[in-house]
């Protein structure tokens, strides 16, 4: 197991280096140069120049490149080009929030998402299952921005149930919190609703038709042993994988949601970094994006070697 | 006329002075303009008052800020509370505003944090409640020019107080303009240079300018957003909510960037005790969020916001809408010096093809102003009516391109994604196809678009500023209380932001005629001039300033607005 983990780190750390050059060097491609685009159009050229040498920008990209490494290495990204304050301390508040509205939108889909498509499995072909297969493609296909505004409509303005705004006010209690991020949640909920509980559903299917599940059934098993000693272990290894990208991809922000809800995570910091070419801010912000991708993928890998110890003797070989 | 009293204001008035007050009994400014002019010019509101009385107009009309706001949509102030119910003391207001970028009272340079600094900081002369324009005594009490308009004198408000409790003195507001000069604040170059403000002791500040100025006290008012006066020992550099000692009527409590800025009441402010307690800012990136969280009713008011997010704002019966006639513009500049349209009959067709009535139906509800190619907003008091509006007129167009051998005149229009202005595009787009020019639109992000096509980085140190941008595009303005920066940047030759590349002789010499004029009658014919030399030449188009669109819920009244980003809340009460 150390072996199948060490690879597995070894590889992330691979992969994040890869990220950090991508994002380098695409962000010293786009147009316009930092200077420029941080004092804006209307700036003279001397004070765009006197920026670009102050911060560095003006030196060989090479240089630059090296010293956003070592500045990855040491977890100093410096400060940002747009207020000049520290990138980490603002990083961390964005990574809070998303964190916040991430988990709960995982809480809310996860488990309703697992039972659904355990129940549908169950049901193959009868109309419960028809009901739960049309309603996880449908809301997998209304994208987040649609059922967001949807929501803000009907339940925030229409009937004023739920607040239209995911940031709570200062010092909010948890569950004034949980309370402003409900409609949000929602909103990214509805979606992976139907991946999670289709994949499930599919996983469950296959196991249900093995022959081992067939045999626990023959030995006089009841469904309900069946079902836990047998099927969920090796049904849920598909959708424990799935769940693990979706999690990456919540943390990293949706910026959709994010703006209908005037919410500043991850999604709108990167956002707004990309647009001014704050590189120091997005730099971190991808790595930071990928570190969590990195986790949940390691997390899913070893849950998934845990589950299924042919995945874990097979790595080790 | 009553003369005694007229002649009561004319003996103690300065020649500049003198000047507006002979302008108005003459009948060449109206009411409202010699209200602002004489504002300008430093004459106090008791003595606008009695010359307008002497003519034979009420006297109730000049009040000076910080008092309860007027009501009115059309001014830079919401109506009066309609709600049922009287005003009462206490309560928070939830304001929807732009994200700040930088909160540097120095350096910064956007909306946002114009918005949040104003509150807690303030200016020698500020934003009144009357209209966009005007301006009236903020820690400056008074102010006077010499004869020529050359220095200004002005008298500080006293027994003002910082947020720390020390006392506000003269030295900081020449601590202050030091501080602007070496920053090289856009508002003073080439207006104040370093030691041009002096203590003459310690209320009174008088400014030696470099050359005779006019609309000086523009330069240290709202409409020079950086002028915000802070203390002596204020470092350059240092945030706002670092160290947010002003001396306002909000002292600020919580500041984040990410979400948005708390004030408390500051008890000791030279204003009195504000009817409210506080202020709680939510920022936003977007302008459709705002209007969502105000009918979710998640805030009671939104600092700005554009027809097309906030449509359903403007009759909602709940909502005082400050719908105040503003400066803010769309240019469509053409290269005069290559291409297509250097020949002057080529843009003045394109001119003549704006159907500018649809333009300011379609795109903002009516809620604009006819513009005549030009930037002098009619808003302004030295505005020149007299110059004839240019309207559509297809024939005429089609005769003018073919006198220039471009009947068949393609050309791409290039436009940023910002507000309204791809929507222009397409229309002007339509428009122009009736006169045969075929214009193919090229909208692009805002970055690209003003790095690219409107004024590129200079290539060779030779060439002039925006020497590489496009043909033909449309770039944003915002408003400002006196047209020197459009006029100043966009059309002298080789202004800093000339994309058109204009170059006219005749139009730099009226420019520094303006510049140089200190009273009405030169400040007026100056811009005759500019206009008529701009209507012919047509660097630019021009075809609406559209009203500056804010408000709130019934349930507040009394704020009003600059319309450069600050909102005033100090005389603003909750409705019981």
């Amino acid at each position: 197991m150390a072996r199948f983990v060490g690879r597995r780190l070894l590889l992330s750390l691979i992969t994040i280096w890869l990220l950090v050059t991508i994002v380098f060097f695409i962000s010293n491609v786009l147009p316009n140069d930092v200077g420029r685009t941080i004092l804006g159009p209307f700036a003279p050229q001397e004070s765009v120049d006197a920026l670009n040498a102050r911060l560095g920008t003006d030196r060989p990209i090479i240089v630059q490149y090296v010293d956003t490494l070592i500045g990855v290495v040491t977890l100093d990204f410096g400060d940002s080009y747009v207020n000049d304050d520290p990138v980490l301390p603002q990083l961390a508040a964005a990574i809070g929030r998303s964190t916040k509205l991430a988990g709960l939108a995982l809480l809310l889909t996860i488990p309703i998402a697992i039972i659904a498509g355990l129940f549908a499995a169950r049901r193959r072909d009868r109309v419960s299952d028809r009901a739960v297969v049309l309603l996880g493609v449908t809301s997998s296909s209304i994208p987040e921005f649609v059922t967001g505004t949807v929501l803000v409509v009907v339940v925030g303005v229409q009937l004023k149930l739920l607040p239209v705004l995911a940031t709570p006010p200062p010092n909010a209690d948890i569950p004034t919190q949980v309370r402003y991020l409900l409609m949000p949640a929602m909103a990214m909920a509805i979606v992976y609703f139907g991946y999670i509980a289709r994949m499930t559903r599919a996983g469950t299917i296959e196991v249900l038709q093995s022959d081992y599940t067939r045999t626990a059934t023959m030995k006089g098993l009841t469904t309900s042993q069946v079902m836990r000693r047998h099927v969920l272990r090796n049904a849920l290894i598909p959708t424990v994988a799935v769940i693990a990208v979706q999690v990456g991809y919540l943390f990293g922000g949706i910026i959709a949601v994010e703006k209908i809800f005037n919410y500043n995570g991850m999604g709108q910091t990167m956002l707004f970094a990309a647009q001014r070419k704050d590189i120091p801010m997005l730099t971190a912000g991808v790595i930071v994006i990928g570190i969590v991708y990195m986790l949940a993928t390691l997390a899913a890998d070893m849950t998934i070697a845990w589950m299924n110890p042919r995945i874990r003797l097979d790595a080790d070989r | 006329m009553d003369f005694p009293k007229l002649d009561k204001v004319r003996r103690s008035a300065a020649p500049l002075q003198l000047d507006v007050v002979d302008a108005y009994v003459a009948g060449r400014l109206s009411r409202r303009e010699f209200i602002q002019r004489g504002a300008i010019v430093g004459l106090s509101m008791g003595s606008i008052g009695m010359v307008i009385a002497a003519c034979g107009g009420t006297t109730t009309s000049p009040s000076a800020s910080g008092a309860a706001a007027t009501s009115g949509a059309s001014s830079g102030a919401s109506s009066a509370p309609s709600a049922a119910g009287s005003p009462v003391s206490g309560g928070i207001i939830r304001i929807a505003g732009q994200r700040p970028v930088k909160v540097d009272p120095v350096t910064m340079e956007d909306l946002g944090g114009y918005g949040i600094t104003s509150q807690s900081f303030e200016f020698l002369c500020t934003a009144t409640n009357k209209d966009l324009v005007s301006i009236g005594p903020g820690l400056a009490l008074e102010w006077a020019p010499n004869a020529d308009g050359t220095v200004w004198t002005f008298k500080l408000r006293q027994g003002v107080k910082w947020h720390d409790g020390t006392a506000f003195t003269a030295d900081d507001v020449v601590a202050t303009m030091e501080r602007l000069v070496t920053a090289g604040n856009s508002g003073l170059k080439g207006v104040l240079g370093p030691g041009g403000a002096v203590a003459t002791d310690a209320n009174t500040v008088t400014f030696t300018l470099l050359g005779a100025n006019g609309n000086f006290p523009y330069l240290v008012s709202v409409f020079n957003a950086q002028s915000l006066i802070t203390p002596k020992a204020y470092v350059a550099g240092t945030t706002f909510d670092k160290v947010p000692a002003g001396t306002g009527a909000w002292k600020l409590k919580t500041y984040n960037q990410q979400t948005g800025a708390t004030f408390e009441r500051n008890p000791d402010w030279w204003g009195g005790t504000t009817p409210l307690d506080g202020l709680e800012f939510i920022f936003f990136d977007a302008t459709g969020p705002m209007v969502t969280a105000y009918q979710g009713q998640q805030v009671d008011a939104i600092i700005q916001f554009d027809v097309l997010s906030g449509k359903s704002l403007l009759d909602d019966a709940n909502f005082n809408l400050i719908s105040a006639p503003a400066a803010l513009h769309r240019q469509i500049w053409m290269r005069t010096d290559t291409g297509a349209f250097a020949d002057k009959k080529v843009r003045q067709a394109l001119a003549l093809t704006f159907d500018r009535p649809a333009l300011i139906q379609t795109l903002f509800q009516g809620k604009a102003q006819l513009g005549n190619d030009n930037p002098i907003w009619e808003g302004y008091p030295y505005y020149d009516s007299t110059v004839p509006q240019r309207t559509r007129d297809i024939p005429k167009a089609k005769a003018l391109l073919a006198e220039a051998n471009a009947s068949s005149l393609t050309a791409t229009l290039h436009a940023g994604q910002l507000l309204e202005i791809p929507d222009l595009a397409t229309l002007l787009k339509s428009q122009a196809a009736e006169a045969g020019i075929t214009l193919n639109v090229a909208v692009e992000s805002l970055n690209t678009f003003y790095g690219a096509q409107w004024c590129p980085k200079q290539v060779k140190p030779e060439d002039p500023p925006c020497f590489g941008a496009a043909e033909l595009g449309i770039v944003d303005y915002g408003h400002r209380g006196t047209p020197d920066v459009y006029l100043n940047a966009a059309l002298k030759s080789k202004g800093i932001w000339n994309s058109s590349q204009y170059g006219s002789t005749a139009f730099d010499t009226a420019f520094s005629d303006f510049q140089k004029a200190v009273g009405v009658d030169a400040q007026k014919a100056a811009c005759n001039k500019m206009e008529t030399i701009l209507l012919d030449d047509t660097p630019i188009g021009l075809p609406y300033f559209y009203n500056y669109l804010a408000g709130s819920s019934k349930a507040f009244s009394g704020l009003y607005a600059s319309g450069l980003g600050q909102m005033f809340f100090s005389a603003v009460s909750k409705t019981a």
